[in-house]
């Protein structure tokens, strides 16, 4: 094992992959392809991607969350150009409306509210105020991203202050999954990666281990790999067609399991922020861009048929039909291993959670990057393997409890599918979260799971989850000393938000620096 | 609407007692709640570690106080790690620093590139990377200048100190902030005859003092937590084995090093911790395999100054409180659980305790969500940190005491199993729970005793040849002219 001394160079090493394989060629694939031509040396390692223009592709979500700007800055991706080529705009956060209530609606922003106030989080002094009746303001007020994204606004964050209210921007962005598809795909074209035409007839393995070890293409052609990454999408062709990997239904957590897009022409200058409106049996989703807005609709099958959900939908556009509706079927939930023998699966592949908090390109990014820390050589050592599942699946759990405590923690009870969601039971996890925010106003981030104690907050508090206590340790303060203290804070804030250009400025700006 | 906590109870004043007082008394609503310590002269406090890790600094922070001000009143010295010898190899040394080995390129860590070199026939010590290292072992210390770009912002410093002036330096802030200390033995402790929670203590004379949240800091004893609510004890003395200690002072015969050294020995190991004006020592072993004589001796063979005191003795069980809450009274310090000082972590979960009730304080309703919250979360960080004190046992190639030869057939758990064979097989790492130790930590102790990486993350192929080992000669450069140009420590305090 290792390197001994007469190793000269780790060209001669035997044990390193040299040969990757990236099956189907959606956001999923070309996002991998990208990523490993980024990282890995071309000299040393093939990527070849297959896709077929036969086999569509699903765009998976075109709204995204913060951490997308991370995986744009390691590709070394200049941000305009980015939004320019994708039709991107930007993100603030999410407004749910109908959520709670008919007629009800949150933004659930990006970033924080207000500023801990000696070491304590700013909503434990709000709901003090609140429940002693002392005037205070919406908890949503304290955002700058909700204050923004209600005026349109928006500004890149400051980097050179730490300090400044501007350095708490946080932001995503919304664009055209199948741009940013094509975008990449040049990318990694650029720096190496080779792009095969074609459909998978028949996957060889190996007879004793069942490795994967070359894929058969239609026109006979044979690709042969050592390491696969499946984004073949729900199918998922080799981690599941081959290896069986299986598949682990979260239907009973969350129904939904249909969804039909449309877009449709764009009403007014984009705004900064994506909505997601419940409906009878699901939700709608409305995701601005430069040049059209997406529009879907998520929905159960069991207590909506498809002609419903069109009519839903398309009764709900602010802007013309601009192509024929997509239909899509899927069932929430996982593959049960993310990654078996020699082939790891990404995308769709890897499995499906309703994009009601955008978290599908991030599911993607995460997986690659995992991948990364993770990277294997030809021994696939299972240590490595078993961290990136257990891992994976926790990531997928904390998710999912996300995305529960939407449809749990509401008064709805209008249809019959919104009685089913009260039925729905929760993680202990979830309900240990719950009770803590519900006891003690308090939120607890476990273990870095994705969603931070803000967005907690956010969901929570807009969801009606009615605090009744709070932390103690603000007694330390008058109500009158704080008083004053949340209204500068807001002040603040609204000012800090008026300051900013509006979204369509900055947009022109982006399209003006070629 | 709730319902505040009005008086809360501290029963025992060495330093967990005194930390915990200082901390609450600076937090918590002064107007509202009273804080009330208990202590008695006539009982000894044990003096748990005078070494600490980083973490402390933040505390202090906390408190406000003075670096300079603290440093003379506790007789400290800066830290910059630890020195181990004997562990892997008889004979052989290493040294855990804080802080970090060299930095990342591209968003790979730095150790996958020192990897690489070394397969490159470069070998390249990986010590000579480390800021910490090459300054402790120079004898030198600088604070940083405050500059995030300055290479001095990458030293990271604990103290060395004397725990009972520690604690009379908190007991004097924690009274000026308004707590009261009763001085007394704890005669009697009277509980809810429902709820079983603990409503008053009666003290010498027959006074009581009644509260709504008891802090435990009974020591060993554990006189809340565990003879009234019988919380149980987890017992690891399986993994750990160590069971007693021997400590003598000795005086000091040079300036002391900025870093503590820890010793194997035939059956546990040596601590020598340089204070200003004395040594601290002190010998851990495991009573199967040793006695107390014999530990004595070896400890004084090894003192480099006269001894300043009798040895004192010290019985322990490595293992944590089932529940280190239970129902109104918090266990912090030797009350809640004990792991062997090889880490410097005993004075790091006093402070975390206090962190974690801060962040969970509750009110007199005593929601079970907290409670809940604060036990798992002691629980895993305990249970991180013993798994660390572990592997020095058993990433050995020690062979020569039936102690050390029983380490190699030790079941150990799977959690451990896996962060060895990851670090080992090619230099991963992955912090989880937010525990204790980081990557620099478990590459230093594994490399240090002999079962470092056997290869690096492909991502550190990216770079060329040429480019890689000029970064690693730019940063030797680097570290090198930092420590040049950087005070000797005693000129620090």
């Amino acid at each position: 094992m290792g390197h001994s001394p007469t190793d000269k160079k780790r060209d001669d090493c035997p044990r390193d992959i040299q040969k990757i394989v990236v099956l189907g060629g959606g956001t999923a694939g070309w996002m991998a392809a990208a990523a490993l031509s980024y990282i890995l040396d071309a000299k040393r390692v093939s990527i070849t991607l297959i896709e077929s223009e036969e086999i569509g592709t699903v765009g998976v979500g075109e709204a995204t969350i913060p951490p997308i700007l991370l995986f744009n800055q390691m590709l070394g991706i200049d941000e305009n150009e980015f939004l320019r080529e994708t039709k991107g705009t930007i993100k603030l956060g999410i407004e749910f409306r109908d959520w709670l209530r008919k007629g009800h609606s949150y933004i659930h922003p990006f970033g924080d509210f207000g500023r801990d106030i000696e070491t304590i989080p700013m909503h434990h002094y709000w709901l003090r105020q609140a429940a002693l009746g002392e005037p205070v303001g919406e908890l949503f007020d304290y955002s700058l991203m909700v204050q923004a994204s209600r005026k349109g606004r928006f500004l890149r964050p400051s980097a050179a202050d730490p300090n400044s209210v501007f350095a708490g921007i946080h932001y995503a962005y919304q664009f055209d999954a199948g741009h940013y598809t094509r975008f990449l795909r040049q990318y990694a074209e650029r720096l190496g990666a080779v792009r095969v035409e074609g459909k998978v007839a028949k996957v060889s393995q190996h007879t004793e281990t069942g490795y994967v070890e070359a894929l058969t293409l239609e026109d006979g052609r044979v690709i042969d790999g050592e390491f696969f990454i499946d984004c073949s999408g729900f199918r998922g062709l080799l981690i599941e067609q081959t290896l069986k990997a299986g598949y682990v239904d979260w239907s009973k957590d969350l129904p939904c399991d249909r969804a039909v897009a449309v877009p449709c022409t764009k009403n007014g200058e984009p705004i900064p922020y994506t909505r997601a409106t419940a409906d009878d049996a699901g939700w709608r989703w409305r995701i601005p861009l430069q040049h059209r807005t997406g529009n879907g609709h998520v929905y159960c099958s069991s207590f909506m048929d498809d002609q419903s959900a069109l009519d839903h939908l398309l009764a709900g556009l602010d802007g013309d039909v601009m192509a024929e509706p997509n239909p899509l079927r899927f069932q929430t939930g996982h593959r049960a291993k993310f990654w078996d023998k020699n082939v790891i699966a990404l995308g769709l592949a890897q499995g499906f959670l309703e994009p009601l908090e955008s978290t599908s390109i991030h599911l993607i990014q995460q997986g690659i990057a995992r991948l990364f820390a993770h990277f294997p050589d030809k021994t696939f050592s299972p240590v490595a393997r078993d961290a990136y599942n257990a891992r994976t699946l926790w990531e997928y759990e904390r998710i999912r409890d996300f995305l529960v405590l939407h449809y749990t923690q509401t008064e709805r009870t209008d249809t019959e599918f919104w009685r089913y969601c009260q039925t729905i039971e929760v993680s202990d996890e979830l309900k240990q979260k719950l009770e803590m925010f519900r006891q003690t106003g308090r939120i607890h981030r476990q273990n870095q799971e994705l969603f931070t104690e803000s967005s907690w907050l956010a969901v929570m508090h807009g969801q009606g989850v009615h605090a009744t206590g709070w932390s103690p340790l603000v007694e330390r303060f008058s109500l009158e000393d704080m008083k004053v203290r949340l209204e500068r804070m807001r002040d603040v804030i609204d000012r800090a938000s008026d300051a900013m250009p509006t979204h369509a400025e900055f947009l022109a700006s982006v399209n003006a620096a070629r | 609407m709730p319902d505040p906590i009005k008086k809360v109870v501290i029963v025992g004043g060495g330093t967990a007692g005194w930390m915990a007082a200082a901390a609450l008394s600076k937090f918590l609503p002064r107007h509202r709640t009273s804080i009330t310590l208990i202590e008695s002269e006539a009982i000894g406090t044990v003096g748990v570690g005078e070494a600490t890790i980083p973490q402390i600094a933040t505390f202090n922070q906390m408190l406000g106080i003075d670096e300079r001000e603290f440093l003379s009143r506790v007789k400290g010295t800066y830290k910059l790690g630890i020195e181990f010898r004997d562990w892997g190899h008889l004979g052989e040394r290493y040294f855990h620093p804080f802080g970090v080995y060299g930095w990342d390129i591209q968003g790979t860590d730095f150790h996958h590139f020192w990897k690489r070199a070394d397969s490159l026939e470069v070998h390249p010590d990986l010590a000579a990377y480390s800021l910490n290292t090459a300054a402790a072992y120079a004898g030198k210390f600088a604070k940083h200048d405050g500059n995030p770009r300055s290479p001095l912002s990458r030293l990271a410093h604990a103290y060395h100190f004397d725990a009972s002036a520690y604690a009379a330096y908190l007991r004097e802030l924690a009274e000026k902030a308004g707590v009261r200390r009763v001085e007394a033995t704890v005669r009697e402790v009277k509980q809810d005859g429902e709820t079983g929670f603990i409503r008053s203590l009666m003290i010498d004379g027959g006074d009581t003092v009644d509260g709504d949240l008891f802090i435990d800091c009974t020591g060993f004893y554990g006189l809340l937590i565990e003879q009234a609510l019988k919380s149980g004890y987890a017992d690891w003395s399986d993994l750990l084995p160590m069971n007693r200690a021997v400590a003598i002072p000795c005086e000091r015969v040079e300036e002391p090093k900025p870093y503590t050294i820890a010793t194997a020995r035939e059956a546990g190991w040596t601590w020598r911790i340089p204070l200003q004006h004395r040594t601290g020592n002190g010998h851990v072993y495991a009573s199967s395999y040793t006695d107390d004589d014999e530990a004595t001796e070896t400890l004084l063979q090894t003192l480099d100054g006269e001894p300043l005191a009798e040895p004192r003795f010290l019985r322990f069980t490595t293992g944590i409180r089932k529940k280190f809450w239970s129902k109104n009274v918090v266990a912090i310090g030797l009350s809640a659980g004990f792991l062997e000082p090889l880490e410097s972590t005993s004075i790091h979960m006093i402070q975390s305790g206090i962190a974690k009730l801060l962040a969970l304080f509750p009110d007199a309703r005593f929601s079970s969500a907290e409670r809940e919250e604060y036990n798992r979360i002691l629980t895993t960080s305990f249970t991180h940190i013993r798994d660390f004190i572990v592997l020095h046992y058993i990433a050995t190639k020690r062979d020569d005491t039936e102690f050390w030869r029983d380490r190699a057939s030790l079941d150990i758990p799977d959690t451990l199993r896996r962060k060895m064979e990851l670090m080992q097989s090619s230099g991963r790492f992955f912090r989880y729970d937010d525990e204790l130790f980081s990557v620099t930590s478990w590459l230093a102790v594994m490399q240090g005793q002999g079962r470092g990486p056997q290869d690096y993350n492909p991502t550190a192929d990216r770079l060329s040849e040429d480019n890689l080992l000029r970064s690693l000669t730019d940063m030797r450069m680097v570290i090198d002219r930092t420590v040049a140009g950087m005070p000797q420590h005693s000129e620090a305090f």
